[in-house]
């Protein structure tokens, strides 16, 4: 193939795959030849070497993918800001989530300090003897420790969605205008192995401790009262049933 | 070795190349052929659609004695692109080069 049939060849075929700027493309092309042909190769070599045309020309992404793109790319963003609205929704519910363990966590804390101390204020803690009220303030606190690691892990796991979105916004956008897209995010929080074997082995503990005080409380206080009723033996209620 | 599989691969190439300095065409396509086993048209398309993704810029230069010639140059998100890639193909090639390296463990 001399560099006239080559040249020609690829025109023909850039014009019917509807590449845009064909003729910066064959110029490239010419310029090509022009250098070898200085290196004292000749046009057939040259033209061997630089591949089939047919082939080179598929080789250009086309223009009509470009003119889709923009188009695709508007619909996309705008898609994507009302995807994006009710998104924000959504993690503000489960920001709010977030806080109302947090509020049970230190609620929980608070009143296993109470029952340890042995104060009432206002008088919202029920009146019971020492040794149910130090095994049920015990149990509570183990219950706070057990919330502060759900609030914890919680709070991991919605930063995690948080990132995985706004990756996959990018990623959604570079999609439609055609660009290179970077890998997702998985939605699984991921804590460095030694937290992670930590908070596992502190939240089982807490577990195992809070249901265990619990049952021994309330088993206490069964026996002290001498009612499977405890609560109403004790007056929790304000008035006594007498038997 | 098949057209598609090194596709992606001469891209990594070429942005190394003009990492280093600007080039013309001609001079990135006797690069890689130099290096690697393609024709040399291959090139021409990679170039393109490296600059319509926004990794490469060009600009026209003027020669002593010829044409004014169509440089490249790697632009500052084409540099970001390439350090990314590159490393992760770095870290792939050495997973890939260490599993097939066991085979022929198991086999001797």
């Amino acid at each position: 193939m001399t560099k006239v049939e080559f040249l020609s060849k690829l025109a023909d075929e850039l014009k019917k795959n509807n590449i845009p700027d064909a003729e910066e493309i064959i110029s490239e092309y010419e310029q090509h030849f022009a250098f070898k042909m200085a290196d004292g190769f000749s046009e057939e070599e040259i033209a061997a070497k630089l591949g089939n045309p047919a082939v080179l020309a598929s080789q250009f992404e086309s223009a009509e993918e470009d003119k889709k793109g923009v188009g695709r790319k508007a619909a996309t963003v705008i898609g994507l800001s009302i995807f994006g609205f009710f998104s924000g929704i959504f993690f503000v519910l489960l920001m709010a989530w977030e806080i109302v363990m947090a509020a049970f966590s230190l609620c929980s804390a608070v009143v296993a300090a109470c029952l340890f101390a042995g104060i009432s204020p206002r008088s919202l803690i029920p009146p019971m003897p020492s040794w149910p009220r130090v095994v049920f303030g015990l149990s509570l606190t183990a219950l706070s420790v057990l919330s502060a690691v759900a609030c914890i892990y919680f709070a991991a796991f919605i930063r995690q969605l948080m990132r995985s979105y706004g990756r996959f916004h990018q990623n959604t956008i570079a999609a439609a205008s055609g660009n290179a897209q970077l890998p997702s995010i998985s939605i699984v929080p991921r804590l460095p192995a030694k937290a992670n074997r930590r908070i596992r082995s502190v939240a089982l503990f807490s577990l195992v401790l809070f249901t265990s005080c619990f049952v021994l409380g309330t088993v206490l206080a069964m026996i002290l009262s001498g009612s499977l009723e405890f609560w109403h033996a004790w007056g929790w209620f304000g008035y006594k049933i007498v038997h | 070795m098949n057209i598609q599989y090194k596709k992606g691969v001469l891209e990594l190439c070429v942005m190394s190349l003009l990492k280093k300095r600007d080039c013309y065409g001609y001079e990135i396509a006797e690069y890689l052929s130099k290096h690697i086993d393609i024709a040399d048209g291959t090139v021409y398309p990679i170039l393109r659609k490296l600059k319509s993704e926004g990794l490469l810029t060009t600009y026209m230069q003027e020669e002593s004695g010829g044409p004014p010639r169509k440089y490249y140059s790697l632009t500052s998100y084409g540099r970001e692109v390439y350090e990314k890639e590159r490393a992760e193909y770095l870290d792939f090639a050495k997973r890939i080069e260490s599993l097939l390296k066991e085979d022929d463990h198991d086999e001797s």
